[in-house]
């Protein structure tokens, strides 16, 4: 099997450079046995951890083709790049750990150790799984573009807090390790061997203690209280959507399926056009649409800050509209509505994202529109409802060329936008040269925030993907 | 000559798994305490890895003198009593520390600590974390370890123990980089584990060399019942570079039922009472007999199975086995499990006093690496008991010893140098031997032994002790160290089974007929001590 591994040797002065090495292993062997082989068949030199063998150390954490892994679990196979984790470097896949195990807070227990029940222990267990290996802090996009301290820092405050033997004051802790720097992008959940829902489980839960403190960010603040007053987290400028368009939209020709339509607010009020646009792909194909008029905010903004106090008014107005409108599916266009109508919410209906409806309805093949588009994978549709192959299906059946780029947060989800604005910035930046590099003309996204931000940061123009699909079939029809 | 860097502490502790971490974290108390860990503190050891639980009495149907009687029937009365005494009468207490440190263990309905019940037990007697119990353990001890004062050595490995001719009184040690280095110190305790490495097919991790019993052994402290190795009756078999990987006992705690390759549930021949949950030794001789008269499976293994039981009790009581076979294609709710008896615990080890005194002054010793307290075989949910109990005990002991003045003896360190130097004009690779090495042992020092096979490794290993190890750079001379620790406690292994011409707890000689049982066995420990080795014998049984 031949793998290229980066060695680095800081004796010698020389940066990282890429080894291929060809080694003979086993049938099912890990990456681990791969790299064995290369120790004690190649070069005995060769540095990188390895402990338990078994996935239980986290010791053995590198990057395979980009993702971190634990090298002990993972299948290696033929052209595999092995990568150090993004920590700084030792020595070949050896990097230094030390500074964020100094970080990792420890449990300030006083004497008097109060007990602790089986209810307590059932929500401290699924912080608990931890096994340090860093794969987290290592691909976090917002650690380096603020003082945020990373997932495992938070994970652990939030397993201390909810521990009633521990004394230490965890929310100001956590505030102080850059708990709203989070931009809820679950890209450590992803990489977590263990699968720890750091962001919902220990972020936004923390977030909450601190709202109930006060201690909430100024900004999301004022959002939570645009929310209460108006039922949407964006000011009314102009006509909004809802009120621009009739309660049922027909199709052209044959009914071929009927949707409930949840517009959220950023559509509703701000970047209004894709939505209208996406009534037009509708009609067009075939959808009958219906659109209750008393929907309101999703609460996403206030589920992922942690000012949750009025959220199950808004999950009941929204369930109760669409209930009323007697819809068995309900549409979204929004990946953190979507997101959130998915997993924060018990509908009596089904939500789909308009990317996997299209997909699974079968749509009208649009004519292909000219320039070089890159698509943009919203965190909330990627890892928040698994959606990457549908958003790339329409693309490539609408954009003359289409180049792909990896996924990677933008920097404006979890409130970050708002709150922390220069965060944001900066992980946007990151983005951009991403963007960049791909050489595309266009952006193609499904989410507005994204939407909004990566055309600020990158100065390009974004199209979101109905607004790019109502233009193939706009040109078909000339 | 001489090593510039240098370090002093009142108690240095070499280890960082279980017992190794609750001893730094007594020791602390009394002065200044330095842990050394060859990995990373918290990672290294098998206590991470162990999955089933901490055997501890703590309920009313439960005694103090069952869980002795327990864990010395289990152990083929080759046990030392005190230490067993001590090991049943303070376990509950070690568990109450660290529930009292944060311990996330699972509770009972009325949230008293939970129990199961595991092998060779007549009571429900393993407190435990799901399936993680060891990571459970770890983690708590970590947490306690971060909040102390107690300073952390990451990746640097022992080299040898200092001797000033009473008494150890320190390390020299060897960093990731390969630089050398001293520590002194009032006391030092070995906490480095077992040895289950030296064979080809084991549950434990890479750091599982046994370095412990070489540098005690090297020091001149006395070890007993090296040939008394077990042999953990399930390990996965496939695919084959994962071989060995510990399927926990609690699978079997929980109703894993085990069949042979023509369905039959075989354990009714070897112990019809106890079935599955009978003692390690006898399961894993089970099934090794199944496979040897060719009623294995594909792979060489039984099959476990756990699908009969409801799907959710498996997705929550066994999560991380269920997660470890989904990876390699197998689904346990659904198909059974391929399994053979691995490598797993050092049973004998350095000699120890109930205060974890070694026979060398001020070193002591804690965990896997001492001897005497499983006797010839260990109990589930025993060995994390035995870390929390002895290694507190040693940090107390360590602790308590006196101040003295530290003359570093030149020579000692002049010798490290040059071994170390003389690896550079060696001629075979650490790896090369370390096969060898675990190969011989699994096919002639594994559960069923006989002289013939045991000469055929005595001699193997030998041959590789004479081989010059060769390295190329400074980072590789830990390696080198390790790998001639680890022929070491080979040598120790075989000698000891070679010696003990009975078979009794995990080990078993084909080749020797005897008219004794257990109990009345007219053997005692094996010992070896640098430069003398033999076997007690007891007259008044004779």
């Amino acid at each position: 099997m031949k793998v290229t591994i980066s060695r680095f040797d800081p004796d010698t002065g020389e940066p990282p450079k890429f080894v291929e090495y060809e080694v003979s292993v086993k049938k099912a062997a890990r990456v681990l046995n791969v790299l064995d082989a290369v120790r004690d068949t190649i070069d005995p030199g060769f540095a990188y951890r390895h402990c338990c063998r078994g996935g239980q150390c986290g010791s053995c954490a590198v990057r395979v083709n980009g993702e971190p892994v634990l090298a002990c679990m993972q299948e290696a196979r033929e052209g595999d790049i092995i990568e150090p984790l993004e920590l700084p470097r030792i020595r070949d896949l050896v990097v230094d750990i030390a500074p964020i195990m100094a970080q990792i807070a420890w449990m300030n227990n006083g004497c008097d150790c109060s007990p602790v029940t089986q209810e307590e222990i059932e929500e401290i267990k699924p912080l608990r799984e931890c096994i340090e290996c860093y794969s987290c802090i290592s691909s976090c996009p917002a650690i380096s573009a603020s003082d945020y301290k990373g997932p495992t820092i938070m994970r652990q405050e939030q397993r201390l807090n909810l521990d009633p033997r521990d004394k230490g004051d965890r929310i100001l802790e956590a505030i102080d390790k850059g708990l709203f720097s989070c931009t809820t992008c679950h890209k450590c959940v992803e990489v977590c061997p263990k699968e720890i829902e750091t962001p919902r489980k220990a972020i936004e839960k923390l977030r909450a203690e601190a709202a109930k403190r006060g201690l909430s960010l100024p900004a999301h603040k004022a959002l939570a209280s645009l929310i209460e007053k108006t039922g949407r987290s964006v000011e009314r400028k102009e006509p909004t959507f809802l009120e621009r368009v009739p309660d049922v939209i027909e199709p052209e020709g044959e009914i071929r399926a009927t949707v409930g339509f949840f517009v959220g607010c950023m559509f509703n009020g701000r970047v209004i056009q894709p939505a209208l646009d996406t009534m037009d792909l509708l009609r067009k194909n075939g959808v009958r649409v219906i659109i209750p008029k008393d929907q309101v905010c999703c609460s996403s903004p206030l589920i992922r800050t942690g000012l949750s106090g009025f959220v199950p008014e808004l999950q009941k107005r929204n369930i109760d509209a669409f209930v009323n409108a007697g819809v068995d599916t309900v549409l979204t266009i929004c990946a953190g509505c979507g997101s959130t109508l998915k997993n924060d919410y018990e509908t009596p209906f089904r939500v789909v994202d308009i990317t996997e409806f299209l997909c699974e309805i079968g749509f009208v093949a649009p004519a292909k529109v000219e320039g070089t588009y890159t698509y943009h994978d919203p965190c909330h549709l990627l890892r928040g409802q698994g959606i990457s192959e549908q958003p790339r299906i329409l693309l490539n059946s609408v954009a003359e060329k289409f180049v792909e780029m990896p996924a990677r947060c933008c920097g404006a989800g979890g409130g970050v936008k708002s709150g922390q604005p220069e965060e944001a910035a900066k992980i946007g930046a990151v983005r951009a040269e991403m963007v960049k590099k791909t050489g595309a003309d266009y952006i193609v996204t499904v989410c507005p925030f994204c939407e909004f931000h990566l055309n600020q940061v990158t100065g390009l123009p974004v199209k979101n993907i109905a607004t790019l699909m109502m233009e193939g079939y706009r040109k078909q029809e000339k | 000559m001489g090593i510039e860097n240098k370090t002093d502490c009142h108690v240095l502790v070499i280890g960082s798994g279980g017992a190794g971490i609750r001893a730094a974290v007594e020791a602390e108390t009394f002065g200044e305490t330095i842990i050394v860990s060859k990995t990373i503190t918290g990672k290294g050891g098998c206590t991470v890895m162990a999955e089933g639980g901490f055997n501890a009495v703590l309920n009313e149907e439960d005694s103090i003198q069952t869980h002795f009687e327990d864990t010395m029937r289990g152990g083929a009365f080759l046990n030392d009593e005190s230490l067993v005494e001590t090991l049943a009468a303070e376990a509950p207490n070690r568990i109450r520390d660290l529930f009292s440190w944060g311990a996330v263990f699972d509770l009972a309905k009325d949230n008293t600590i939970a129990q199961r019940p595991f092998g060779g037990q007549r009571c429900a007697r393993t407190c435990y974390a799901g399936d993680h119990t060891g990571h459970e353990l770890v983690m708590t001890l970590l947490e306690k370890l971060r909040g102390s004062s107690v300073q952390i050595e990451n990746e640097v490995t022992v080299l040898d123990l200092l001797y000033d001719g009473e008494r150890v009184n320190g390390a020299i040690t060897c960093d990731r980089e390969g630089e050398l280095g001293v520590i002194t110190a009032d006391a030092v305790i070995l906490a480095t584990g077992g040895a289950g490495q030296v064979y080809d097919t084991t549950t434990n991790s890479t750091a599982g060399t046994g370095d412990g019993y070489a540098l005690g052994y090297k020091a001149g402290a006395q070890l007993i019942d090296m040939e008394q190795v077990q042999f953990h009756p399930t390990g996965a078999v496939t695919p084959y570079d994962s071989r060995g990987r510990l399927i926990t006992e609690a699978v079997r705690g929980e109703g894993g039922i085990l069949k042979n390759a023509l369905g039959e549930r075989f354990m009714t021949k070897y112990d019809p009472a106890r079935m599955e949950l009978s003692t390690r030794d006898v399961v894993a001789r089970g099934i090794a007999t199944e496979v040897l008269e060719g009623r294995g499976t594909p792979h060489g293994g039984v099959w476990l199975d756990v699908s009969h039981l409801p799907r959710e009790h498996i997705e929550t009581r066994l999560p991380i086995m269920l997660n470890q076979f989904l990876q390699f294609g197998v689904d346990i709710r659904n198909e059974p499990m391929e399994v053979a008896p691995t490598a797993h615990h050092f049973m004998g080890g350095i000699m120890i006093t109930p205060d974890a005194k070694t026979t060398v002054p001020h070193l002591y010793a804690a965990g896997e690496v001492t001897g005497g307290v499983h006797g010839g075989n260990r109990l589930g949910g025993n060995a994390l008991a035995d870390t929390q109990v002895f290694g507190r005990r040693a940090g107390i002991a360590a602790g308590k010893t006196e101040r003295t003045a530290k003359n570093v003896d030149k020579n000692q360190i002049k010798a490290a140098e040059e071994k170390l130097a003389s690896y550079y004009n060696g001629s075979t690779k650490t790896a090369d031997v370390r096969r060898s090495m675990k190969t011989t042992m699994w096919n002639n020092v594994g559960i069923y032994r006989n002289e013939l096979d045991l000469r055929v490794a005595e001699r193997d290993i030998r041959k590789l002790q004479n081989t010059p190890l060769k390295i190329d750079s400074p980072r590789e001379l830990p390696d080198a160290v390790i790998t001639e620790n680890m022929l070491l406690v080979a040598q120790l292994v075989i000698e000891g089974a070679l010696l003990r011409r009975e078979s009794r707890g995990a080990h078993t000689r084909t080749d020797v007929k005897q008219t004794w049982t257990n109990e009345t066995s007219p053997f005692g420990h094996t010992f070896f001590v640098k430069g003398k080795s033999g076997i007690e014998i007891l007259e008044e049984k004779l």
